[in-house]
């Protein structure tokens, strides 16, 4: 027999988790909500087809791929050898601090990254407002992601995988090549998405390495401001016209709709390359 | 249709001249640009303008109180010449000054000149006005009548937060008979390094000592602490933030000053040197020029501020851009020699439709060709 | 509680791997290719440490010169100005110059940073560990996946659209229908007093910052509530226990520690967010926040306000006072940081820590 006590407690607590519960859901759907409503009515082919100049975000959808694929380019490759060298060839002490490196990496502001390209990138190398400089900054904030995913990808690998090459005789980098990646490769390309995901929805760094432009982008690395989604929101959330306001909305919109995309482009290439490796195995 | 030119000063200007037409005959444009070469009578050999030889786009950023001016000026620049593309930005006069100074775009829009010590460090950044450009002033009071009349002492006394209600007796006593709410003063300012900032404080400066001894002038001041003031980051943000704050106070630059209305913003009279109370139009503004346009120095850095006279509006100002003298390359100091050459001719840019789309005022004749002088100082 | 570690081979440490599956292999049998290979991922694992060092470099180095001018009322001194820009005195002060006028105190800008991103911790935390709990402990598993989903979202969501949200629907929701029943009934308190605003302020701030670093917490104790011994729990709800009583007696000292760390991450997450803050915090300058409701500034969001007015600054000092301000903050942020992943390394040692954002 439970007294009322324990009861009435047990309830009140419970009650107010599943209060906390709703609370961090509300939020999520009034975000999302409020973003839909106020984009609605300029949500139409327009958006795709005319520049900022004319109440469109072409150039700036171009110039956020753009700047995704540059950090894909960028941060992908460093990142993943970063990861494998942590991950199979790292001795511990060594290790650490290399770990001890990329999460505190992870910690810096966007805003100071940001801060110290316009210093170092805009200014002293003279690139001005650049596709290069919002890249390097936008990896500098990605990598520690991709490395991080990359390492605890390799280390869910079995060991026995790797004995099994020792075995065999192969070259270290044979059997990660054959056997070791292909099992890590879907928790990578997932990282990849953060990290694209990430890059999508930075603004910090770009406001001053990347400037902002009305025209569509065009692939110099120096000297060519580009436009981007993030800063049509923030710019258009503070201007009074109501047209802004729904292209500000529209550009938020649109971001989302982008991430979402990398999601299933991700969770696809997870189960593609699962199926593969699983067809390698048996 | 294009005008005779008579050029008194010899064989090489008019040898000059002819390979430029025969450059623009080729390339099929119109040679709107050749109208202010009459100013050049002492110029021996004026740098070439027209249509460049390859594709060159003009980048520009800065004040977003000239900017919708260039707005409607680039439209129309762009089809008069298919060579060049004009791309301007917002961004505030601030960012305007400092991407001319870093080269990261080939004209910074600023309606502030540089500062002295900027000046001194960057010698060869021209300031190149093309229009004449002036401010208001607007609040937010429901229930106070339109056109409330305002003096600089009552400004900068709001602005230091030591008037901090709209029923306040010192307003009450310049617009008696105005029925003033009990609302809070709520300052806004610019936040951004703007020029609009520059031209507000010089005016507070010029009609207070307090305020000269104090933040003084300049496109960043040291705002006194006013614990309700808010901020925004351009002239259309100081239209919404003060939109959406009764009681608020807000300058903002007069080519954005019909939507400010629209939006339901009140306009204030401002007072001048001579006691008189007055909006910005055409008249006041074209007053207040005149008596300032003998005195232009070379380098075209004048505040305009305060003028004498009856008529006279006391927040006007050049509209500069800022340009280095030294171009990449020559194509491109040729693009911005004909833009400007374009910009402040009455035949192309500076049309009083154009300009009255924005209540801009054209440059003053005597100014003219000092600016002529600094454009053909652009080489490449 | 003691925790066996599985596969240990010797780790130890804040920093030491995860220790599944990991053991290492000899080196003595790498081939050439091997060793260049590995000399190449070492390159590349040392490009964060080095990108790291440079970061903090340049940022310490631009700072140093408005150290040495203000010296400690650096971090006293209520007004932060670049002086008077169009005059041509100049004021000198240590050995350093600076134009006429200029101060550089950042008080203001370091008691709003603390403050919203403690206010904003002290909300988000309750929230998202009672939110997980639950998710995890109460209510039907089939709901766990649907509703785990809005985490996921919220970790998503880029800071710039939690900004437009805040200036467009929940700032002005807060100030027409919250800020002023709030005012009232908790008018004995003295920060919650007074004008109400337009909704741009600090509590406005702080309420979407706690929103912004909810999923971070939440995603670690759902990780967390996994590895509490289900024996244990089992064993308590035999004895007659209420799942609160449960909770509090079994599972809460397992998780305590994490919830700790990740708190500590949530805390780093706030203090380095620039946008959403920019967007309503409202920019109050030279004095600190007169209330909850009222504008304030904080030191990133200042950082971006004051970056194009710094470089008009011909001395070059402007540049330099806001690097001192980046200073600070990479201080504080790596500072928090690093305490989150040494209370949580020491708690428990396999647990795989969010990152950053926390995604």
């Amino acid at each position: 027999m439970r007294g009322v006590f324990r009861t009435v407690r047990d309830l009140a607590f419970w009650s107010l988790c599943i209060l906390a519960l709703l609370v961090v859901v509300a939020p999520a759907l009034a975000i999302v909500g409020g973003l839909l409503q106020q984009a609605w009515p300029a949500l139409n082919f327009h958006l795709i087809t005319a520049t900022t100049a004319n109440g469109g975000l072409q150039n700036a959808i171009l110039g956020s791929l753009l700047l995704c694929l540059g950090v894909l380019i960028v941060a992908g490759p460093i990142g993943i050898a970063g990861g494998i060298y942590l991950a199979e060839f790292a001795a511990l002490r060594r290790g650490s601090l290399l770990r001890l490196g990329y999460e505190t990496l992870a910690g810096i502001p966007s805003i100071v990254v940001g801060f110290v390209g316009y210093i170092v990138l805009a200014q002293a190398l003279h690139w001005g407002f650049s596709l290069l400089a919002g890249i390097l900054a936008l990896s500098t904030l990605v990598l520690p992601y991709v490395v991080k995913t990359t390492e605890v990808a390799l280390i869910q690998v079995p060991t026995t995988l790797r004995d099994a090459g020792s075995a065999l005789g192969l070259s270290r980098l044979t059997t990660l090549r054959r056997a070791v990646l292909p099992p890590a490769i879907p928790a990578i390309a997932s990282g990849l998405v953060v990290a694209l995901a990430i890059s999508l929805g930075e603004t910090a760094p770009l406001l001053y390495t990347v400037g902002f432009t009305d025209q569509n982008p065009t692939l110099d690395l120096f000297h060519s401001p580009l436009a981007y989604l993030t800063y049509v929101v923030y710019l258009n959330s503070t201007l009074p016209t109501k047209l802004e306001h729904e292209v500000a909305g529209a550009a938020g919109v649109v971001l989302i709709g982008l991430l979402l995309l990398l999601i299933g482009i991700g969770r696809a290439v997870a189960r593609w390359s699962a199926r593969y490796s699983a067809s390698m195995i048996s | 249709m294009r005008p005779k030119i008579a050029r008194p000063t010899g064989i090489r200007a008019v040898v000059l001249l002819a390979l430029g037409s025969v450059l623009l005959a080729a390339c099929g444009t119109t040679p709107a640009t050749h109208h202010s070469a009459a100013h050049h009578s002492t110029h021996a050999s004026a740098p070439p303008t027209g249509n460049p030889s390859s594709q060159v786009t003009l980048n520009e950023a800065g004040s977003t109180l000239i900017y919708p001016y260039l707005q409607v000026l680039a439209p129309e620049f762009n089809s008069a010449f298919s060579n060049a593309t004009l791309a301007p930005g917002p961004g505030g006069s601030g960012l305007g000054i400092n991407d001319a100074i870093g080269k990261l775009v080939q004209m910074g829009g600023s309606d502030a000149y540089l500062s002295p010590a900027l000046a001194a460090a960057n010698p060869t950044l021209l300031n190149i006005p093309i229009a004449i450009s002036s401010q208001a002033v607007n609040y937010n009071v429901p229930g106070a009548p339109d056109f409330l009349k305002l003096s600089g002492t009552l400004l900068a006394q709001m602005y230091e937060g030591k008037i901090t209600n709209w029923n306040d007796p010192k307003i009450a006593a310049l617009n008696p008979g105005a029925t003033l709410p009990n609302l809070a003063v709520v300052p806004v300012r610019r936040l951004d390094s703007s020029g609009d900032t520059f031209i507000f404080t010089s005016y507070l400066t010029a009609t207070n000592s307090a305020w000269s001894s104090g933040p003084n002038e300049g496109t960043t001041v040291t705002w006194p602490p006013v614990s309700n003031e808010l901020t925004a980051n351009g002239n259309p943000a100081m239209i919404e933030t003060c939109h959406g704050t009764p009681g608020c106070i807000a300058y903002i630059g007069v080519s954005v000053e019909d939507t400010a209305i629209e939006t339901g913003l009140q306009e204030a009279k401002i007072e001048n040197k001579s006691g008189s109370f007055l909006t910005p139009d055409q008249t006041d503004v074209t007053a207040a020029v005149a008596a300032a346009a003998g005195s232009t120095p070379s380098d075209l850095r004048q505040s305009l501020i305060y003028s004498p006279g009856t008529n006279s509006y006391p927040i006007v100002n050049f509209e500069y851009l800022m340009i280095q003298e030294h171009q990449s390359d020559s194509a491109t100091a040729q693009a911005i020699r004909t833009f400007l050459d374009w910009a402040i001719s009455p035949t192309g840019g500076a049309t009083s439709g154009n300009l009255s789309a924005v209540n801009f005022v054209a440059l003053p004749t005597l100014v003219i060709p000092k600016v002529e002088t600094a454009i053909n100082k652009i080489t490449g | 509680m003691l925790r066996r570690r599985v596969g240990a081979g010797g780790n130890a440490g804040p920093y030491s791997a995860p220790s599944i599956g990991r053991r290492r292999l000899a080196d003595g049998d790498l081939t050439r290719r091997d060793r260049f290979g590995r000399a190449i991922c070492l390159a590349a694992a040392l490009v964060p440490a080095a990108l790291l060092l440079f970061l903090a470099g340049e940022i310490i180095s631009e700072a140093i010169p408005v150290f040495t001018y203000s010296g400690w009322r650096f971090f006293s001194g209520q007004i932060f100005t670049f002086g008077d820009l169009y005059a041509t005195t100049l004021s000198h002060h240590n050995g350093i110059t600076a134009p006429h006028g200029a101060a550089y105190g950042a008080l203001p800008f370091i008691v709003g940073t603390l403050a919203s991103s403690l206010i904003a911790l002290a909300i988000a935390v309750p929230v998202a560990v009672g939110a997980m709990l639950a998710l995890t402990e109460r209510l039907p598993w089939r709901l766990r996946s649907g509703l785990s989903v809005f985490v996921e979202v919220l970790a998503g969501i880029p800071s710039v659209a939690y900004g437009f949200w805040g200036v467009l629907f929940f700032g002005p929701f807060l100030a027409h229908d919250i800020y002023p029943g709030l005012s009232r009934v908790l008018a004995f308190i003295p920060p919650f007093r007074g004008s109400v605003g337009a909704g741009e302020g600090l509590l406005t701030t702080s309420l979407v910052l706690a929103v912004m670093i909810v999923p971070i917490i939440a995603s670690t104790t759902r990780e967390l509530m996994r590895t509490v011994p289900i024996l244990a729990k089992e064993g308590a709800m035999a004895l007659g226990m209420t799942p609160y009583e449960t909770f509090r007696v079994v599972t809460l000292p397992y998780v305590r520690r994490g919830i700790l760390a990740a708190a500590v991450l949530g805390w780093a997450r706030a203090l380095g967010e620039t946008m959403a803050v920019l967007m309503i915090s409202g920019d109050l300058l030279n004095r600190l926040p007169s209330n909850i409701y009222g504008p304030f500034s904080t030191l990133a969001g200042t950082i971006v306000d004051l970056l194009d007015s710094a470089l008009t600054d011909a001395t070059g000092m402007g540049v330099h006072a806001l690097a001192a301000l980046a200073c600070v903050l990479l201080i504080i942020t790596v500072a928090t940081n690093l305490l989150g992943r040494i209370i949580i390394r020491s708690a428990a040692g396999d647990l795989v820590l969010p990152i950053g954002r926390g995604i």
